[in-house]
């Protein structure tokens, strides 16, 4: 009996194990082929036979991307984007989510599931009338217009994953720094938000990498290269001059480096907010 | 009053700065039983000028005639002409078909494979914590690399997967996946199941190590099986978190029309044609800024009820 | 150190009744236990004392200021947790220090206080530490530290020991205890646990549902609890409750009940208005003795017997009633023989059983 229990436990692990290395290979296959297609020649990627590991490595298309093309306007757009769009949820959501975990006043719970319903809302339903309002104000085709656009999605998000990290930090530390001296702010600064700040930090960088990403609302609130961002550049560089695969993947490459280093970096964190966040939800 | 040596602040006499000091009133402020209201007021105003007041905005252009490129037609009011003429509109109930193919096959596909990478990880093996890492990785990637990644591998002239599948005898020929109507629409299940099936993974993960292990213990004793715990333990504690894992993909499939904007455009035809997608072009390219309006309210309406319906059922089960 | 007064407090919220005219005057230097199931609203209590949350009336006065709308800050206390709540990212000593920090007291004054603390409560050794690093009874003194280098008028604590396993539990009662003989600070402490409430408080208030039940010493409360509620919560094994009615017999008071009747004589409560109605005795297990030559007795069949070491818990069925004896170890009857206990009547306490107070 506990022989075949063993037995069966090893099938099941083996089993596991094999599942695991086919997913992870099906995740990173298509990363690495692109890696491996940014750094062939032309001739290894137009081929009549297919050309697996390149026979000569160029760094030719990143080269042409970097000079040739509007690419690093693109990527300074969109870390000003980006920046922006986390100090406003930093601002403002941060002591949002500090209330909705510490205090119970009436609406609360309606106040909370709105800004999860806000979610529900299409993008489209919200993107026109912003375009319209982005014109009304001027703030279409800017950074800063982009990145309030953004707090329209990402602020609940943010404020639902941060409050995760908030309720986990014990509330009787607040009333000892408050019985210690501190006022209530001053028991949020110096006490809570320093012990949360693992899950500050995380969520900051889950809401960058979103803002990072976002494709939908940039392309209808930016018009020109003065506040284009790189999904969108890169998707019209595609479409208008027939852009090389090379060139493609390079650019892929170079877009999503950011984005994994940083993931690899926090995902542990990262990993804990998005879930407590979303059961909670 | 105060006999300590460390006297209570209160007690000493208020200066001319301390009443103006606003770091001192901010203090003060924040012992008030208005201070939540202070805290939740700065994204309360942000969310209601870039979430509310633009939804309320776009329900009531859908009523509108509102084209961008036509200022010569004016802004009334048309009562339900949109609505009306989305009824009469085949590219709208095309749109709607191709929503519920594209939300169901890729949820469907989404969780099993999301369920059985979460259910593998759980088992903590040696090892596959750097595994983990990878499988997530996807989720986090932008919709325009990961379309572009899959475009290029499915490449008709140069695919490495066309490649593949020849070599294995599986295809005669390449083949020009979003080109042929039969398949441009599974081919961008497939994209978009790559992309976030991590999503289910990593809540249904949060959910296992909710799980009490003396549960199992006691099942293993009883004699029940992997498959009868999966089935009689795992699934049904786990039912809360799959049920929001569902409702908050179902939302994002069909509110985004990124994945179909990068890699079909909605074509071969209206192959791919969704409603997110209709909707956007309708306001993209065609600047019917109304009629948008009036797709989009329909999403929403449609999407509400849905999650009603669906939260409605979650719950009956669970009784 | 302050006396304390607490007059007509209340707490709702919403519609839910936490807290019911609560009346409570402590003398500067006691030590007051708020003793109570959880859920009765001593902690609550406690947080509207400390200042932590408004009340709903009522008001609060420590020493000779009324504090309902001080902050906790300006309110001059010190509070123990149930979790410590020790700042993580600052040493132990920063720990201890903070209050001072806070009330900028000099540099060199606060090292000094806080070593003086810490020499207290011997952990001086730690003093560079994270709290992160300690074990739970280090953290224990630690918080305790905190709250005494301030030298407060109130010190609050709030189940300071229920972290702790039950041998550290004893050795840290003894140590507040042994803190308040020697600093003399009043104190407020709010615990469950009944042993906490009689061998520390000079004062005990057992609480239930948001209302006060009894207000009395410890010895009070447990030789004379003003109702079943308190006599059932003070004692292990629980006090005994055994039903029957009240009657006048030849030899004076008696109770009949299920299993025959038992003599009142010596019973210290005046009862004539209850003859021929029911009523509860209750009867504490070490009022039992197994010398069956007492003028009352209880007989019935012994139905368990728990050897504790030092002494025997004999369970008798009385008639269909349970009652559970605290006899000598060396009393060991067979299970199922019928026993006759005797009792000592001046440690027994009638109640009503429809009010369920105290006759």
């Amino acid at each position: 009996m506990a022989q075949t229990r063993s037995g069966s436990k090893l099938i099941w692990d083996i089993a596991a194990y094999a599942v695991l290395i086919l997913l992870a290979f099906i995740c990173i296959f298509p990363i690495l082929w692109t890696l491996l297609t940014s750094v062939k020649v032309e001739e290894d990627i137009v081929t009549r036979e297919m050309v697996y590991l390149p026979t000569r490595f160029t760094f030719e298309w990143y080269v042409r991307l970097w000079n040739q093309s509007g690419y690093p306007a693109l990527v300074i757009n969109s870390l000003i984007t980006t920046s922006v769009t986390v100090l406003i949820c930093l601002l403002t959501g941060t002591i949002a989510s500090y209330a909705f975990a510490r205090f119970h006043f009436p609406g609360r719970t309606q106040l909370m599931l709105g800004y999860l319903v806000v979610r529900m809302f299409p993008a489209v339903l919200m993107i026109i009338p912003l375009f319209v309002v982005m014109q009304q104000v001027g703030l279409l085709d800017s950074s800063v217009g982009l990145a309030v656009a953004y707090t329209s999605f990402l602020l609940p998000l943010f404020v639902w994953m941060l409050k995760g990290f908030f309720d986990a930090a014990p509330k009787e530390l607040e009333s000892a720094a408050r019985i210690d001296g501190s006022t209530r702010i001053g028991a949020m600064l110096g006490i809570v938000i320093p012990i949360a700040r693992n899950g500050l930090v995380a969520t900051c960088l889950f809401v960058a990498i979103a803002a990072w990403n976002e494709y939908l609302f940039a392309l209808m609130l930016t018009t020109s290269q003065g506040s284009r961002t790189w999904p969108v550049g890169l998707q019209l560089m595609v479409g208008e001059f027939q852009l090389p695969w090379g060139m493609l993947a390079a650019g892929g490459m170079i877009s999503i480096l950011p984005v994994v280093v940083l993931f690899a970096i926090v995902q542990r964190v990262m990993v804990a907010g998005i879930t407590t966040g979303a059961v909670k939800g | 009053m105060s006999r300590t040596s460390y006297s209570a602040t209160s007690s000493a006499p208020l200066s001319v700065w301390d009443a103006i000091n606003p770091v001192r009133m901010l203090g003060e402020l924040s012992e008030t039983r208005y201070w939540m209201y202070v805290l939740l007021l700065p994204s309360a105003l942000l969310i209601t000028a870039v979430v509310l007041y633009p939804t309320l905005y776009g329900m009531q252009m859908s009523f509108r005639e509102m084209r961008l490129n036509r200022p010569d037609l004016g802004t009334d009011w048309v009562g339900s002409k949109h609505y009306a003429r989305m009824l009469a509109d085949p590219i709208f109930w095309v749109s709607l078909r191709n929503t519920a193919v594209w939300a169901t096959s890729s949820i469907v596909l989404e969780f099993v494979i999301g369920l059985i990478a979460a259910l593998a990880l759980n088992r903590n093996l040696p090892g596959t914590k750097m595994l983990a890492v990878v499988i997530l990785l996807p989720y986090f990637l932008p919709n325009v690399v990961a379309g572009h990644m899959w475009a290029l591998m499915l490449d008709p002239r140069l695919g490495v997967i066309n490649d593949v599948l020849v070599r294995l005898g599986w295809l005669d020929s390449y083949k020009a996946w979003f080109a042929d109507p039969a398949t441009a629409m599974a081919a961008a299940i497939v994209v978009e199941t790559w992309h976030s099936f991590p999503f289910f993974t990593l809540l249904i993960m949060a959910g296992l190590k909710s799980i009490p292990s003396d549960l199992y213990k006691a099942a293993d004793i009883d004699g029940a099986g992997p498959l009868a715990q999966l089935r009689l333990i795992t699934l049904p504690m786990l039912k809360t978190i799959i049920a929001a894992a569902v409702i908050l993909r179902v939302i994002g499939l069909v509110n985004s029309p990124d994945l179909l904007l990068i890699l079909t455009s909605g074509g071969p035809g209206r192959s791919t044609q969704v409603l997110s997608l209709y909707a956007f072009q309708m306001a993209y390219k065609d600047f019917n800024f109304g009629y948008a309006g009036a797709l989009s309210v329909v999403m929403f309406v449609l999407l509400m009820g849905f999650a009603y319906i669906y939260i409605r059922l979650a719950k009956v089960n669970q009784d | 150190m302050a006396p304390l007064s607490i007059q007509g407090v209340r707490k709702s919220f919403g519609s839910v009744e936490v807290l019911n005219n609560i009346d409570i005057e402590l003398e500067d230097g006691g030590f007051l236990v708020l003793l109570g199931p959880s859920g009765c609203g001593k902690s609550t209590l406690l947080a509207i004392v400390a200042g932590l949350e408004p009340s709903s009336g009522g008001d609060v006065v420590i020493g000779d200021r009324n504090v309902n709308n001080v902050h906790p800050k300006d309110r001059n206390i010190a509070m123990v947790f149930q979790s410590y709540a020790l700042y993580p990212t600052m040493s132990v000593k920063r720990n201890i220090g903070f209050g001072l920090e806070m009330r900028k007291v000099p540099e060199a004054e606060r090292e000094a206080g806080v070593r003086k603390a810490a020499k207290l409560l011997q952990i001086e050794h730690l003093l560079e530490r994270k709290p992160g690093q300690l074990s739970g009874g280090q953290r224990q003194r630690v918080a305790m530290g905190r709250a005494i280098v301030r030298d407060p008028d109130l010190f609050l604590f709030d189940e300071p020991l229920s972290n702790l396993d039950a041998k550290l539990r004893v050795e840290m009662r003894t140590e507040i205890k042994r803190l308040h003989d020697r600093l003399g600070t009043t104190t407020v402490y709010v615990t469950h646990d009944q042993i906490e409430a009689m061998t520390l408080g000079t004062k005990v208030a057992v609480m239930k549902n948001g209302v006060i039940q009894q207000f009395a010493d410890p010895q009070t409360i447990y030789e004379r609890p003003a109702n079943m509620f308190v006599a059932g919560f003070i004692g292990t094994p629980t006090m005994n409750f055994l039903e029957g009615t009240l009657e006048q017999a030849e030899g004076g008071l008696v109770l009949r009940h299920a299993g025959g009747s038992l003599g009142l004589g010596g019973i210290e409560q005046e009862v004539g208005s209850f003859v021929r109605k029911p009523v509860v005795a209750g009867i504490r297990p070490e009022t039992f003795t197994a010398a069956a030559g007492s003028a009352s007795t209880l007989s019935g069949k012994v139905d368990v017997v728990e050897p504790t070491g030092p002494d025997t818990m004999v369970i008798l069925d009385v008639g269909g009633q349970m009652m559970t004896a605290r006899l000598g170890s060396r009393d060991r009857p067979r299970l199922g023989d019928p026993m006759t206990l005797g009792i000592d009547m001046r440690a027994v306490n009638l109640f009503d059983p429809q009010s369920g107070n105290r006759i």
